[in-house]
C-alpha cells in the first residue's frame, strides 16, 4: 500500500509541476463554464422563469408607470420594441391610459402575438400579464376607495395603494417534474463532468504512455513493487488530479458563477471522487491498448467528447429525444451528470444519487480491472 | 587491463549472488535466448558481450522479472526468483538501456524517488541521494531539472538510480551508450569502485574496450547463445595463446587447408582476399611460428605479429566481426 500511495502522490506531484497544464486543467474548463452559462442562462430562475414581453408604452402618467412596475412584480420583463429579443408577446398602453383612468372612464391595453416568435412561452407571458392587470385593478379599487366619494384619484393615493402588502399571495412551484437546469447551473455540473474526464484520459493516457517510451515503466517494475501497486498508483494519482480540479470547479463555480451548492456537499465529492476513478482508470486503460503511443492523446480527447456529448454535458437531457437519453444512462458522463443535477440543480440529498453512485462503483471497478489486465509495461 | 588473475580468484568465492541457468525465451518463431547458463559472484563483474540483438537485453529483462522465461531458472542470493520475486527485485539494483528517468524532476528528486521506491524512507533516501550525487560528481547540479543535463550527465544518474538502496547484484544494460568518451571513461571507472564493498556486476555491452577493460569474466552471445565464458585470458586461449598473426597481401587464390603441415602448426581466425588472421597451435616460439608463415606458398607482403583481442574471439567464434 506504501508503494501504491507514494507512486500516486509523485505522480501528481509531477503533472502539478507542469505550467502548460494548468490551462487545460483549469483555465480552459473555467472559461467554457463562463461562456456555456452564459449562452445558456435562462430567464431568471428556472423554478420562476420571467419570460420576456415587448412594451410600447405612450402613456407619459402615473398610472402608465404603476402599471409597468406591476408588470416587473409579477414576473414580467419589459423590452423596449426596438429590442425585441425573445419576446414572444407584446402589450400596448395607449397614450391615453392615465387620463381615462383617472376620468374613470374604461380603459384598455392592447396585447398582440408576435408572429415569428410564438412557442410555449406565450402562455405563461398572457398569465402574469393577467395576473398584474388584476393586481392593477385591485389597487385601483383601493386608491379609489381612500380617494373616498368626489375625491380624485392620484399617484400618491395609487402608490399607497401599491405599497400595502397583499393579503393574499400566489406561491407558484413546479410540481410533477423537476425545472430543467440552465445557465452556470448547468454549465457547471457539465463542464465538471466533461473536463474531469477529459483531462484524467488525456494525462493519463499520455503520462502513462510517456513513461513506457522512456523505459520508466519497464524501470518501475523491476524494482519490489508489484503490477497491481504500480497500476493502482498511477489510477491514485489520477484521481487526486481530478479531486484538485472538481475543487477548483466547485469553489470557482459557487465565488464566481454564484452557482449554489446545495447542502450536501460530501455527497457531491463523492460521486465526483467515484467519477474520478472511473476516468483514471479508463486513461491507463486507453494508454495500455492503443499501441501507438502518440495516438493516446488524440483517441483519448475524442472518447472524452464523445462521452461528453452523448452523456448531457452540452445539452439539457430534458430536451434531447428519448434514444439519446437512453445513451446518456449507458455511459459514466451520463450518471454523473445526473447525480450532480441532482444535488447541485435541484438541492437533492445524499439518498438521491445511491443508484447513480452505485452505477459509477460498478463502472469504476471494470475499468479499473480493464487497466489492470491490459496494463502494459 | 589482465584481470586473470582476479577472475580466478573470484572462483574461488562460495556462493554466486545470480545463477542463470538454461534459460531460453522464444519471441514466436524466433528464439531471442537459448540455453544460457552463467553465474555471477560477488565482487566480480561479469560481462556478457555480443552484438545488438545478440539476446542481452531479453537475458536481463528475465533475470529481473521483466519477462518470463519459457525455460530455465534464475537464482538470486541463494533462491530461485520465481518462489519470491519481490525478495529477489529488492536485492538487484537495475540500470536500463534507456534513461528512464522523469526529466522533469531534479538529479536529486529521481534519487531519491528510485530511492524510495526502492525501501528507503524519507531521510535514508536524502541521504544516499547526497552521497551518490557527490561520488557521481553531480552535487553542483543537483538541484537543476533533469532536461537540463548533458547526456553523460543523465547517464550517471541513470546508473545513481539504481544503487539508492546498496543492491548486491547490479545489472547494468548497456549504460554508456551514446555518450562521449569522457563520460564513459568516468562509468566505468564509477562502476569498477562498486565491487569493491562486495556488489556482483552483470553488465552487457557491445563494445569490446569495455568488456576488456572492466569485466572480470565475459561471456560472448550471439544469436541468443552463449558461445563462450571465461575471464580474458582464458578466451584468448582458445585462439591458442595470447598472440595472432596478421598475414596481408593477394590472398584471393590461397588455399591454406591445403597448405603442407599447416592444419597442424596453425588455426585460421578470419580470412578475406587480402588478410589472413592465424594463431599459432601451441606454445611455440613466436620468431618460429613467423618464419614457418613466411614459408608458406603464398605471396604475403606484410607479416604483423598482435595480443588477440574479444573481437578476434568472437570472429573466431562467429566468423563475422563484431563491430560490423
Amino acid at each position: 500500500m506504501r508503494h501504491l500511495l507514494f507512486v500516486g502522490h509523485q505522480d501528481i506531484r509531477r503533472l502539478l509541476r507542469s505550467r502548460v497544464a494548468y490551462v487545460w486543467l483549469f483555465a480552459m474548463p473555467l472559461l467554457f463554464i463562463y461562456f456555456m452559462g452564459f449562452a445558456n442562462r435562462g430567464p431568471g430562475d428556472p423554478a420562476n422563469p420571467r419570460p420576456e414581453v415587448l412594451l410600447d408604452n405612450q402613456d407619459p402618467g402615473f398610472v402608465g408607470a404603476v402599471f409597468l412596475e406591476e408588470l416587473g412584480a409579477q414576473g414580467l420583463r419589459t423590452r423596449a420594441p426596438e429590442q425585441a429579443g425573445d419576446a414572444e408577446r407584446g402589450l400596448r398602453i395607449p397614450a391615453d391610459f392615465t387620463r381615462r383612468v383617472v376620468a374613470g372612464e374604461p380603459a384598455s391595453v392592447g396585447f398582440f402575438d408576435i408572429e415569428t416568435q410564438l412557442s410555449g412561452q406565450g402562455a405563461l407571458v398572457e398569465l402574469r400579464l393577467l395576473r398584474a392587470v388584476l393586481a392593477m385593478n385591485s389597487h385601483l379599487v383601493a386608491a379609489a376607495t381612500r380617494a373616498g366619494a368626489g375625491g380624485a384619484l392620484d399617484e400618491t393615493l395609487l402608490r399607497q395603494a401599491q405599497a400595502v402588502p397583499a393579503t393574499v399571495v400566489l406561491d407558484a412551484r413546479f410540481a410533477g417534474r423537476k425545472p430543467m437546469p440552465t445557465g452556470f447551473s448547468f454549465s457547471l455540473p457539465g463542464n465538471i463532468v466533461m473536463y474531469v474526464m477529459m483531462n484524467l484520459l488525456v494525462f493519463g493516457g499520455a503520462s502513462v504512455a510517456a513513461e513506457r517510451n522512456r523505459g520508466v515503466l519497464r524501470r518501475l517494475a523491476a524494482l519490489p513493487i508489484t503490477r497491481r501497486q504500480l497500476v493502482g498508483g498511477k489510477i491514485y494519482g489520477l484521481v487526486l488530479l481530478g479531486l484538485v480540479q472538481v475543487g477548483v470547479f466547485l469553489a470557482a463555480g459557487r465565488l464566481l458563477f454564484g452557482v449554489p451548492l446545495g447542502a450536501n456537499l460530501p455527497a457531491i465529492l463523492t460521486v465526483l471522487a467515484v467519477y474520478s476513478w472511473v476516468a483514471a482508470s479508463l486513461g491507463v486503460f486507453f494508454a495500455s491498448v492503443i499501441r501507438a503511443d502518440d495516438k493516446v492523446v488524440g483517441v483519448c480527447i475524442l472518447v472524452s467528447l464523445l462521452l461528453a456529448a452523448l452523456g448531457g454535458c452540452w445539452w439539457p437531457l430534458e430536451i434531447a429525444p428519448a434514444p439519446l437519453k437512453v445513451i446518456a444512462h449507458l455511459l459514466p458522463s451520463g450518471w454523473a451528470l445526473e447525480a450532480l443535477h441532482q444535488l447541485i440543480s435541484f438541492g437533492s440529498g445524499f439518498g438521491a444519487v445511491i443508484q447513480p453512485l452505485g452505477i459509477l462503483t460498478v463502472f469504476g471497478l471494470a475499468a479499473h480491472l480493464l487497466a489492470a489486465r491490459c496494463f502494459r509495461l | 587491463m589482465d584481470l586473470s588473475g582476479a577472475g580466478r580468484a573470484l572462483r574461488c568465492a562460495a556462493v554466486s549472488l545470480l545463477d542463470v541457468q538454461r534459460l531460453c525465451r522464444a519471441f514466436g518463431p524466433l528464439r531471442a535466448v537459448e540455453d544460457v547458463s552463467f553465474t555471477v559472484r560477488p565482487g566480480e563483474i561479469y560481462g556478457l558481450l555480443g552484438p545488438n540483438g545478440a539476446g542481452k537485453t531479453t537475458t536481463l529483462s528475465m533475470i529481473c522479472g521483466l519477462l518470463r522465461p519459457d525455460a530455465g531458472e534464475v537464482r538470486v542470493d541463494g533462491h530461485a526468483f520465481s518462489s519470491d520475486p519481490q525478495r529477489a527485485k529488492s536485492v538487484m539494483g537495475v540500470v536500463p538501456q534507456e534513461i528512464a528517468l522523469y526529466e522533469e524532476l531534479s538529479g536529486r528528486e529521481n534519487l531519491e524517488f528510485w530511492g524510495r521506491l526502492a525501501g528507503l524512507h524519507r531521510a535514508e533516501a536524502g541521504r544516499r541521494a547526497a552521497e551518490l550525487l557527490e561520488a557521481l560528481a553531480l552535487t553542483d547540479r543537483a538541484r537543476d531539472r533533469l532536461k537540463t543535463y548533458s547526456g553523460g550527465m543523465k547517464r550517471r544518474v541513470n546508473l545513481g538510480c539504481a544503487l539508492l538502496h546498496r543492491p548486491k547484484l547490479i545489472l547494468l544494460d548497456e549504460p554508456t551508450v551514446g555518450i562521449d568518451p569522457q563520460a564513459r571513461a568516468n562509468i566505468l571507472e564509477f562502476v569498477r569502485g562498486l565491487t569493491a564493498a562486495g556488489s556482483a556486476v552483470l553488465y552487457t555491452t557491445h563494445y569490446l574496450e569495455e568488456a576488456e577493460s572492466l569485466c572480470h569474466r565475459i561471456g560472448i552471445i550471439d544469436h541468443g547463445r552463449l558461445l563462450a565464458e571465461g575471464t580474458l585470458a582464458e578466451l584468448r586461449e582458445r585462439l591458442g595463446g595470447d598472440r595472432v598473426f596478421v598475414l596481408e597481401g593477394d590472398l584471393r587464390q590461397a588455399d591454406p587447408p591445403g597448405w603442407p603441415g599447416f592444419r597442424d602448426r596453425f588455426r585460421v581466425i578470419q580470412r578475406s582476399d587480402s588478410q589472413l588472421v592465424v594463431a599459432a597451435v601451441g606454445s611455440r616460439d613466436p620468431g618460429v611460428c613467423l618464419q614457418e608463415l613466411l614459408a608458406l606458398p603464398v605471396k604475403v607482403e606484410n607479416v604483423t605479429l598482435k595480443r588477440p583481442t574479444l573481437n578476434d574471439v568472437f570472429l573466431q567464434l562467429t566468423g563475422r566481426d563484431l563491430r560490423e
